[in-house]
C-alpha cells in the first residue's frame, strides 16, 4: 500500500455513499475543485488520517500554518508529500 | 467523531493537544450558517494547542452537531456551551469566539464570570445588526448571503456540484424551516453599563474592511481589561487571516 492508495481510501470512506467521481483520485485531485470536499468532511479526513497515520502525522497542525486560499488549492499530492516528510 | 450529550442535544466537537497542569483550555465557538468548528480547527486552534488544550465544537444545527429547530439565540447558546464545559469536566476555560460565537462567548462571561479565564472576541457583531450580512439572512436569502464571503470561499460554495448543493440545502433548512431568523431578529444589544463591568482580560480582533469594524472600537473603549487588534481582512477573519488570528490569541492567552 502507498500513501496514495491509503488516502484515497480514506477520502472515498469520508464522502461515502455521495461517490460519484468517476476518475481515479491521483496526485494532482484537488480537494476542492475536483472532490467537491466540504470543510466538515475534511475534519472527518483529518481524524481518519490521525488513527491511520499516527501522532506523529499532525495534519491540522501542518494546515493551520497555510493561508485560506493555500488550503482550498490543496491537492492530494500535497498531503502525501506531507505524510511522506513525517515518516521519513 | 466524539460527541457530548450536552443540554439535551449532541454537540460535536475536536480535541487538540493534551490537558496540561496549570494550562487552561480554550474552548473554540464558531460563527452561524456556513460557518461550523473547521474555520477553528484547521486556522488558529492547532497553533494555540502547541501550548494548551483547544476544542474546537460545533454549534447547534452545524457541522455535525444535532439539528434542532430552534435555540439559536445567544442565550440557548450559552446553555449549550455551559453544559459542554461541564461535560467536559472543566471548571474555567478560555473562550474564543467568531461572530455569532464571540456573542456567545461574551455573554456567557458577563452571566458566569468565573467559569471563564481569558476571553478573545473576534468580530463580535454587537447589536447583531452591525453586520450588514444579517439583512440577507434576515430576508432568508442564501443567494446573497454567498455574495458576502471572500472570493476563495465564495467560489468554493458557489462552483458547481456536490458541495454547493449541500451547502445550499444546509442553508434552506437553516433560514427556512428553523427559527434562526426570528432568534436572530429578536436578539438585542447589551447596554454600554454590562459592558463595563466585564473584568476579564479580552482580546478583540477585527477585520479592516468588515462592516462590524467599529464595534471593535467600542467594545475597547468599554470593556475595562480589552485590547483591539485590527488586521487587514473582512468579516470571516478567523478562516481568512488564520496564521496570524492564531499566533496573536496564542501570545494572548500565553502571556
Amino acid at each position: 500500500m502507498t500513501t496514495l492508495t491509503d488516502i484515497a481510501g480514506l477520502i472515498q470512506e469520508v464522502i461515502g455513499e455521495d461517490w460519484d467521481l468517476d476518475e481515479e483520485i491521483t496526485l494532482e485531485t484537488s480537494f476542492s475543485d475536483d472532490l467537491e470536499l466540504e470543510s466538515i468532511e475534511f475534519v472527518s479526513l483529518a481524524e481518519k488520517m490521525q488513527a491511520t497515520f499516527g501522532e506523529e502525522v499532525n495534519f491540522v497542525r501542518w494546515l493551520s500554518e497555510k493561508e485560506l486560499d493555500e488550503v482550498i488549492d490543496l491537492k492530494v499530492g500535497d498531503v502525501v508529500e506531507f505524510i511522506d516528510s513525517c515518516k521519513n | 467523531m466524539p460527541h457530548a450529550v450536552a443540554n439535551g442535544l449532541e454537540l460535536h466537537h475536536q480535541l487538540l493537544g493534551e490537558a496540561r497542569e496549570g494550562q487552561t483550555p480554550c474552548v473554540f465557538a464558531h460563527g452561524l450558517l456556513i460557518d461550523n468548528l473547521s474555520s477553528w480547527y484547521f486556522g488558529a486552534a492547532p497553533i494555540v494547542a502547541t501550548t494548551r488544550q483547544a476544542i474546537c465544537y460545533d454549534l447547534r444545527g452545524h457541522g455535525l452537531s444535532s439539528h434542532t429547530p430552534d435555540g439559536h439565540d445567544v442565550a440557548t447558546g450559552v446553555a449549550d456551551l455551559l453544559a459542554l464545559l461541564d461535560s467536559l469536566g472543566l471548571e474555567r476555560a478560555d473562550l474564543a469566539g467568531q461572530s455569532w460565537g464571540a456573542l456567545i462567548c461574551l455573554r456567557l462571561a458577563l452571566e458566569h464570570p468565573e467559569r471563564v479565564r481569558r476571553l478573545v472576541l473576534c468580530e463580535a457583531p454587537l447589536p447583531p445588526s452591525s453586520l450588514e450580512e444579517m439583512t440577507s439572512v434576515l430576508s432568508s436569502d442564501a443567494d446573497e448571503l454567498l455574495k458576502m464571503l471572500p472570493d476563495s470561499l465564495r467560489e468554493a460554495f458557489t462552483s458547481g456540484k456536490r458541495r454547493a448543493l449541500k451547502t445550499a440545502r444546509r442553508l434552506e433548512r437553516l433560514l427556512t424551516e428553523t427559527t434562526l431568523v426570528a432568534d436572530l431578529k429578536a436578539e438585542t444589544d447589551l447596554p454600554d453599563e454590562t459592558l463595563r463591568s466585564l473584568q476579564h482580560e479580552t482580546l478583540l480582533l477585527y477585520g479592516d474592511a468588515s462592516s462590524c469594524r467599529g464595534v471593535g472600537d467600542r467594545l475597547a473603549t468599554l470593556l475595562p481589561n480589552s485590547r483591539l487588534e485590527v488586521l487587514a481582512g473582512g468579516h470571516y477573519l478567523a478562516a481568512q487571516r488564520a496564521p496570524e488570528v492564531g499566533r496573536l490569541i496564542q501570545e494572548f492567552l500565553d502571556g
